[in-house]
């Protein structure tokens, strides 16, 4: 019979309608990320050596920092800037980060309304109160277990 | 009465040509009398960038190749490089590699598919596949913290251990999935317009769409066996008990059901690998500065689109001196400016959404 192919297929659409509701809510409910989402960065600035890794990890060049020496001769950020408009999220400059003071956030919503707002300056807002992404950090046992060492 | 040819010039911006591919027909009333593909629209010099780039920064723009199969693209690179250097890989890593990359397979199919049954007028159709690959997305965001550009796997293997959250979404994801295929099937086989419109159309015999280097489901359809997880193993792909699906005719028809089944096919790996997953490392030791020896090697590996080659050639330092990537779907376009002619407008497009070409590869 012609059309019983369509019926068939109708079939499953019927089915459907009654199954739970896939979708989420967006604007008023926000997704549940994973725990090594890559969205925005953070750094801790107490905590970086200023060696330069991450700007030398980044495939783009989108990350700039000065440094200088202070009184007790060792190496101080000055300045800390990852260009976002050039960063392909790849996350080679957190895994680079000696230190972990390099993170990734679990922010999503990264759009401005200006172009300068997508230069992350990071020494002057260190991003420290967003949620932080486990994203190539050490496990917490690990982290323990090295405590301990010490 | 005397007629005349008219010139219509579809895309680059024609929701039907899957990016920004440009088809510029010649057609006589409704039939295409001839045809000119144009490319580059997307084009970003990938290659090109390439040579400034360091061996493990080249990883993150692999993913930006085919974007709907990041880890496909991601394995043929960080392989081509594992052969330059003789670098053996832990049991562990090689089963999640296969493992991802079957998984990123279906994803990939479930966006071609969808894709073109909705270009032919079917809106239901794009649903059911979207919602097994956002599955498959998701999973993939627990391990690598993205959804589709992942630069998770690394020279020497991967980049991180398999988070706790991604085993609990696998056993959900393949207890769910035999359900989708049986009503997908239900769904589209026997859908009498979804027939009248891709059987006997855009018919390719073996023996053209060999001569045109087209590879992956597309000349499969056409009845060529050929695959190289079967006639090259490339990784552990020679441990896993799988066929490969082989069509008849060669028509749009053909190039959906060798899909589906080649979903099914894939499945069935997944479900070997994980349950033989074994215990250990996932990075074999490599060197902090990777620095390949003078040489330059080829490897293949068959991707959902179909066989992505990679070329490296090195010259000693630790940037390569050239990556070429022979991109499938650049490849399996070639064949279009022929096929269209004697079709109709619509089946044209009927044949550009069968092809599941990205231009993401084609301009690399």
């Amino acid at each position: 019979m012609y059309g019983k192919g369509l019926l068939k297929g109708l079939s499953v659409t019927g089915r459907n309608v009654f199954r739970k509701r896939l979708t989420e809510k967006y604007p008023e409910e926000k997704p549940q990320l994973a725990a090594r989402w890559r969205g925005g960065f953070q750094l801790d600035v107490a905590g970086c050596i200023a060696c330069g890794l991450c700007e030398r990890a980044c495939p783009n060049y989108a990350i700039t920092l000065t440094t200088e020496k202070n009184e007790e001769n060792k190496k101080q950020l000055t300045t800390y800037e990852i260009n976002q408009s050039y960063c392909l999220f790849c996350g080679l400059c957190v895994e680079a980060c000696p230190k972990n003071c390099l993170r990734f956030t679990q922010e999503f919503e990264t759009a401005t309304y200006h172009k300068e707002e997508v230069k992350l300056d990071l020494f002057k807002n260190q991003n420290l109160s967003a949620p932080a992404s486990i994203y190539a950090q050490p496990e917490k046992a690990t982290e323990a277990a090295r405590k301990e060492d010490k | 009465m005397k007629t005349q040819t008219y010139t219509l010039n579809l895309g680059p911006q024609h929701p039907s040509t899957h990016g920004v591919l440009r088809v510029v027909l010649e057609l006589d009333g409704e039939t295409c009398v001839g045809s000119k593909t144009h490319v580059g629209y997307l084009h970003r010099g990938i290659e090109k960038i390439l040579e400034d780039r360091t061996y493990p920064q080249v990883i993150p723009y692999t993913d930006r190749l085919d974007y709907l199969a990041g880890i496909n693209n991601n394995l043929a690179y960080v392989q081509t490089i594992e052969k330059l250097m003789n670098i053996e890989i832990p049991e562990r890593a090689e089963y999640i590699r296969v493992m991802l990359s079957e998984l990123m397979r279906i994803a990939s199919h479930m966006v071609g598919i969808g894709i073109y049954i909705m270009d032919l007028g079917a809106i239901s159709a794009v649903f059911y596949p979207f919602i097994e690959r956002e599955k498959i997305l998701d999973m993939m965001s627990h391990l690598s913290g993205s959804r589709m550009t992942f630069n998770y796997l690394r020279i020497g293997g991967i980049a991180h251990d398999l988070h706790p959250d991604f085993k609990p979404a696998l056993d959900q994801f393949i207890t769910e999935f035999p359900r989708f295929i049986e009503d997908y099937h239900r769904l589209i086989d026997e859908n009498e317009i979804f027939i009248a419109r891709t059987k006997k159309t855009g018919a390719i015999t073996a023996e053209k769409a060999m001569s045109y280097g087209l590879t992956g489901p597309n000349l499969r359809a056409s009845g060529v066996n050929h695959d190289i997880r079967k006639t090259n193993p490339y990784s552990i792909y020679d441990r896993f008990d799988f066929e490969v699906p082989v069509g008849e005719n060669g028509d749009c028809y053909d190039r959906y059901v060798v899909r589906m089944k080649e979903v099914e096919e894939s499945f069935k790996i997944i479900q070997q690998a994980y349950k033989e997953l074994p215990n250990g490392p996932v990075m074999a030791k490599v060197p902090k500065l990777i620095k390949p020896p003078v040489g330059d090697v080829y490897h293949q590996a068959e991707n959902p689109k179909g066989v992505l080659g990679c070329y490296v050639v090195s010259d000693g330092t630790p940037k390569p001196s050239r990556v070429h990537f022979r991109r499938p779907s650049f490849n399996n376009i070639s064949i279009f400016d022929e096929i269209f002619i004697g079709h109709k407008i619509a089946d044209v497009v009927a044949i550009l959404a069968s092809f599941d070409f990205v231009l993401g590869e084609v301009d690399a």
